[in-house]
């Protein structure tokens, strides 16, 4: 089997970066890189710069700026070929060079993930595609952290929903079938949502094809046909349009709230250094100049938020409202760890200490990055306006009447909170009642208009199409019905779900959470619910029936009642497709495999978002997975770090009626 | 044949072909399971809607973009946008390539499929981009004519504001050329046009322009109470 049987992240990180230094050792010598934005970004989760300088890059510049400059004979660029405008940026790049520059350029490009038959085209027209080097980087799953992994795109939202463009669905596929050509074939595939459907028959189509291609005998390479997985239970596939509702509420757990005030990307927040301090600069060299220069207004320092920093581990999954105690706990234990210096009275103490004594360094420092981020965003979440906003949020989680709130709304437009927020809370009771009553959402089209600019009647439109905001009346608002005949595009029916699925725990603790609730302070993201109902169909069962929750006691596995089985009709009432589908090999091949290996293993589950997955939806799956420890291991992947203000922004009308400057 | 993944359709199609066998190649062809090699074939078999169907089938967006372009270059507009509106991928496809690049296209699209907002939409897209303002509420009057005819509700909403965007503009080319002599209020919103002048103490007008835009009495008072902090004017 291959080099590391367990861990995904560290082969694909591996894996990504031997491809990225393979392709820049076949250009000879010095080169400059120009590297289109929303890969800038995902490069750098596996490859550090000062890697790149060692195998030749010199400068590094961004593709959307258009300045690649002339100081090196080798130009190498790296850009997605899928995007056609960035493949057009290219060909521009390249033609520009080829006129100015005095000297004769050595242009290669690298087209991730493949190279694409337009992006063929599009060169052979600009005429350069005889003058190029093309090879491509197979870049599919970026690890972000152990358990997940991510495909970074971006704009996979907007592609899928707004757009309506497949691309990100097949990108998908591919990176599934990397998967299941290290492991084996997924021994099931479940799933909710169309797009979910339209992947899990992209997978069997390329088995298919993959199969046609072996024994033709034109692969050559792999010699024989892959097998059932042992090492992997299953895969499930949730469509984001599923649940859009869970999305559009502001997050609650540390990490989330990060995300939702600072923003993450690429495991970096980019924070304003009067928050969270100056770049840490070496011990030696914090002479007294240093922290008067860099502690000026406005200037940003990124900050690493991954699960190398252990304090960061600790704090990212909780609710916020416990972040103040666990900060508060970690800086007593500091100051012990420091006092301990006193009790030191031989040497060898001292010589231990003194050892020990980077790593409480290190963890001082992230404790003051963590405790200034924390207050920072204590003094959001304790403002007015995020009061009233949260209250509109929760009452439209749990269901109550939405145009109660109308006037809460109403009012933030009126001081002028930004705009996307607004949108959130109308996306949002649209998604939870199905539709708006087209009086109510004509009077905030036109206040929405009048307040933030008439270019927002695209914006509208834009929201309309993706079906996260519409009138009552229309066809596609439709909620599914749990009876009678169910019209198709027809939405998840909250309202049901919200019962039967028990979306609402009054009663979590934010301390010491017994339920994935405690994500959002009560409500537990629907998305979430439904891989339980997969994976921990006993819980959610005393879940409904009301009876002891008795979360802690091992449930044996539940072998015999796989995929959906025992929820089909809860689950019908959430939008799109469902679907468990086997994948069967050979039968004699398993059978032997099964008498070698047991199977009693730990197999592992992956859980693919498709279209994006939250902070906090993550949080609530790791809340599953160390549940689940004993049987089973969960990795998350996924399109890319998605919230409301993300889903927003796609539709957002960013030009105005201003004048040009 | 049947039940062989083994064999190669893919090179007997093409020899069929050659061979020109046309009908024959095409059978074959459907028993060829990797339609990356199944397109381009059959395109060159002059087979144009199989191969754009099965390149949607492949679910492969590249394929997809590729037939569609071979397809725009080939065949007159017409003919072309029947091809394609029967099948919603490829439509949506054309629609994303073409924003931003080829506008006349895509009013074309929306013309001849009876979309009237999106039509008008690409109208107002080209209006924000447009740097003069007599071009901007030439294109504005042109998005809200193209929806004159229509009685359904949200068609009549979309035009109101869109006449109301134009009315805006003026009054604002007209404020700046009053107050500011300089471009100060065109493009703001209405709120942001009130706010802005009850900061700036012109009361009277503000009050014109409430009235005028119909604005909410709350929304009135809260950009009120705003512009009068930001003012500091406690009086």
């Amino acid at each position: 089997m291959a080099p590391y049987p367990g861990s995904d992240a560290d082969y694909f990180r591996d894996k990504a970066r031997r491809d990225l230094l393979n392709l820049l050792e076949g250009v000879r010598g010095k080169k400059n890189l120009a590297v289109s934005q929303d890969l800038a970004g995902p490069v750098g989760l596996f490859v550090k710069f000062s890697l790149l300088q060692e195998y030749g890059v010199d400068r590094v510049f961004l593709l959307e700026n258009g300045n690649v400059d002339s100081s090196q004979r080798n130009v190498v660029f790296l850009a997605h070929a899928e995007k056609i405008r960035q493949v057009r940026a290219v060909a521009e790049q390249i033609q520009r060079l080829q006129r100015n520059g005095n000297v004769e350029h050595e242009l290669s490009i690298f087209w991730v993930p493949r190279r694409t038959l337009v992006s063929n085209s599009i060169l052979e027209e600009a005429g350069i595609i005889g003058d190029v080097n093309i090879a491509e980087l197979p870049l599919y799953f970026v690890p972000l952290e152990q358990d997940v992994l991510s495909l970074e795109l971006e704009d996979a939202f907007s592609d899928l929903y707004l757009q309506k463009d497949p691309g990100s669905i097949f990108h998908s596929a591919k990176a599934l079938m990397d998967i299941q050509q290290r492991h084996g074939y997924f021994p099931r595939i479940i799933g909710k949502g169309d797009h979910a459907r339209r992947l899990a028959d992209l997978l069997l189509r390329m088995r298919k094809e993959l199969d046609a291609e072996e024994s033709s005998g034109l692969a050559g390479l792999s010699a024989r046909g892959l097998l059932p997985s042992a090492s992997t239970e299953s895969l499930i596939i949730i469509d984001r349009q599923v649940d859009f509702g869970s999305a559009l509420l502001t997050q609650l757990t540390y990490e989330g709230l990060i995300d939702e005030t600072v923003g993450i990307k690429n495991n970096q927040a980019d924070v304003d250094t009067s928050i969270v301090g100056p770049t840490a600069v070496p011990q030696a060299q914090e002479s007294s100049k240093a922290p008067q220069q860099s502690s000026k207004q406005g200037q940003k320092r990124k900050v690493q938020l991954d699960s190398s920093d252990q304090l960061f581990s600790q704090l990212r999954d909780a609710n916020f409202a416990i972040v103040g105690d666990i900060l508060n706990k970690v800086a007593r234990r500091l100051e012990t760890d420091y006092e301990s210096r006193h009790s030191a009275k031989s040497t060898t103490e001292l010589r231990e200490f003194v050892n020990k004594l980077p790593a409480y360094q290190l963890e001082h420092q992230s404790l003051r990055v963590h405790t200034n981020l924390a207050e920072e965003i204590m003094r959001t979440t304790r403002s007015d306006i995020f009061r009233k906003i949260l209250e509109v949020q929760q009452n439209n989680a749990a269901g109550s009447d939405a145009t109660y709130y109308h006037e809460a709304v109403e009012e933030l437009i009126a001081r002028d909170v930004p705009l996307k927020t607004i949108l959130r809370l109308l996306c949002l009771e649209s998604c939870m009642s199905g539709g708006l009553r087209p009086r109510d959402l004509e009077s905030f089209k036109r206040q929405i208009v009048q307040a933030y600019g008439h270019q927002h009647l695209l914006t509208f439109w834009a929201l309309e199409k993706m079906e996260l905001l519409q009138p009552r009346s229309s066809a596609t608002t439709m909620l599914l019905p749990t009876t009678g005949g169910a019209q198709p595009g027809s939405k998840t029916n909250y309202a049901y779900l919200r019962k039967n699925l028990r979306l609402v725990v009054e009663e979590v603790s934010e301390k010491d959470p017994s339920d994935v609730a405690y994500v959002y302070s009560g409500f537990a993201p629907l998305s979430i619910r439904l891989v339980q109902c997969v994976l921990q169909k006993p819980y959610i069962l005393s879940l409904i029936r009301g009876g002891p929750t008795t979360t802690s006691t091992p449930i044996p596995a539940t072998v015999s009642s796989p995929g959906w089985l025992g929820f089909e009709d809860v689950v019908k009432s959430a939008r799109g497709a469902t679907f468990s589908i086997v994948q069967k090999g050979d039968d004699k091949a398993i059978r032997a495999r099964q008498t070698i290996s047991g199977n009693n293993t730990i197999k592992t589950v992956y859980v693919f978002f498709l279209g994006g997955i939250t902070f906090t939806e993550i949080a609530a799956l790791r809340f599953i997975a160390a549940q689940e420890a004993p049987r089973r291991k969960i990795v998350i992947c996924t399109t890319g770090m998605i919230n409301g203000d993300r889903m927003m922004e796609g539709a957002i009308e960013k030009g105005s009626f201003a004048k040009f400057e | 044949l049947e039940g062989k993944p083994g064999i190669s359709f893919e090179l007997i199609a093409q020899a069929a072909y050659d061979e020109g066998r046309a009908h024959l190649a095409t059978q074959l062809l459907n028993h060829e399971p990797r339609a990356g090699k199944q397109v381009p074939l059959l395109l060159e078999m002059e087979e144009d809607e199989i191969a754009l169907d099965k390149a949607i089938e492949s679910g492969d967006a590249d394929l997809v973009n590729y037939v569609l372009l071979h397809l725009k270059t080939k065949l007159p507009l017409a003919s072309f946008f029947r091809t394609i509106n029967t099948r919603p991928v490829a439509s949506a496809l054309v629609e994303t390539t073409a924003r931003g690049q080829d506008t006349e296209l895509l009013k074309d699209l929306f013309y001849q499929d009876d979309r009237p907002i999106d039509g008008s939409n690409v109208l107002l897209s080209e209006a924000l981009e447009a740097t003069e303002l007599p071009r901007k509420t030439e294109k504005l009057q042109l998005a809200s004519r193209l929806l004159s005819d229509s009685k359904d509700p949200t068609v009549v909403l979309q035009q109101k504001l869109l006449s109301e965007a134009s009315q805006l503009l003026k009054i604002q080319e007209v404020l700046d050329k009053d107050l500011a002599d300089r471009s100060e209020f065109l493009g703001l919103s209405l709120n942001d046009t009130v706010y802005r002048l009850i900061r700036s103490g012109y009361g009277k007008r503000a009050q014109k322009m409430q009235s005028e835009f119909r604005m909410p009495e709350k929304t009135f008072w809260w950009l009120r109470l705003r512009a009068l902090v930001a003012k500091r004017d406690w009086g």
